[in-house]
């Protein structure tokens, strides 16, 4: 699903040249889960980006889907990314001023979903992630478990083939962090590719492969579990 | 999984921490170890920046083959950020069976 060769990702100031990422192959397959460790700084955040085609590599070579995307213009990454991708951050990047159903009816509106199969489908996945209770709250009137829940739903409501994870459970304690690694484990048991940056062990273990970074490079690549 | 979280003093090389964890009467043991691995660079070698960017690739290989070759009872846990020259690396180990 994912293959990068090379990839390489420079920052540029005036006066600071920053090499984040400096050649990286990784390769991951369709229902694969991986877990991308390191030290901070060492450009895991930059890799999910570019996975996540949020950002594009400065060299190097990035397949999604069998497809070389590394050189697409913003449109191109826009629309690719919106019917592919789920995205789940450690600050849950939800939007203060919509409810929690809005929040999650997003990604439905971005595809022109209409919108009775967009109620149906919003509220089959807040039931799922059991926050259909809280669904006219708005996010501040939430804990961090239940925000993180939702913007799980917000990531899987359009049924994306990979989702990526940024410090999922970061912000939370561990029965919350717990609930959430869980949550990521049942989808990809029912086949979403899971990419997920994490300074936890614990979490990783839950990974089929655990990718360590440094330094922009990958040092080694740890099977978990077979896939 | 819950977690507990135990300081410990920092080890010393060839230094293991067993962990010994007894729930609902039955016991768990784990095994920790921090590895040196070789950081340094010729210092002669880093006079550009085109230079000081090779060093850290031949750091950065160097690193992978003293990880590629250590002891497969062991799996790599963390890798530590090494201080401004630093002459060594620390990684930390698990003892695989103690898992």
């Amino acid at each position: 699903m994912i293959r990068t060769q090379e990839l390489v990702k420079v920052f540029r100031t005036e006066e600071v040249e920053t090499t984040a990422l400096n050649k990286v192959n990784l390769e991951v397959k369709e229902g694969e889960f991986v877990a991308i460790m390191g030290p901070s700084g060492c450009g895991k955040s930059t890799l999910l980006n570019i996975i996540g085609l949020l950002d594009n590599p400065s060299n190097g070579e990035f397949y999604f889907n069998g497809i070389e995307v590394s050189k697409f213009k913003e449109k191109q990454r826009t629309n690719l990314r919106k019917s592919n991708i789920g995205f789940v951050f450690q600050s849950f990047n939800l939007i203060d001023e919509l409810t929690v159903f809005e929040n999650v009816e997003l990604p439905l509106l971005y595809l022109n979903v209409p919108a009775s199969e967009r109620k149906k489908k919003v509220e089959a996945v807040l039931e799922r992630m059991k926050i259909s209770h809280r669904k006219k709250h708005f996010p501040q009137q939430l804990s961090g478990g239940q925000q993180q829940r939702v913007a799980i739903a917000r990531a899987v409501v359009a049924n994306p083939k990979l989702i990526l994870a940024d410090e999922p459970t970061g912000n939370l304690d561990s029965a919350n962090g717990e609930e959430v690694m869980e949550l990521l484990s049942e989808l990809n048991r029912e086949g979403t590719t899971v990419v997920m940056v994490t300074h936890s062990p614990t979490d990783a273990e839950k990974a089929h492969r655990i990718v360590q970074l440094f330094d922009g490079h990958v040092v080694t690549e740890n099977v978990k579990k077979n896939f | 999984m819950k977690e507990i979280c135990i300081p410990i003093s920092n080890l010393g090389e060839d230094e293991i921490a067993d962990v010994i964890v007894t729930v609902g009467g039955k016991k768990m043991s784990y095994s920790f170890r921090v590895e040196s691995f070789p950081w340094s660079v010729d210092s002669e070698s880093v006079s550009t920046d085109e230079d000081s960017f090779h060093a850290t690739i031949d750091q950065i290989i160097q690193l992978r083959s003293s990880i590629a070759n250590y002891d497969s009872n062991w799996e790599l846990i963390q890798i530590f950020t090494p201080r401004p020259g630093a002459t060594h690396i620390q990684v930390l180990y698990r003892k695989k069976n103690g898992h």
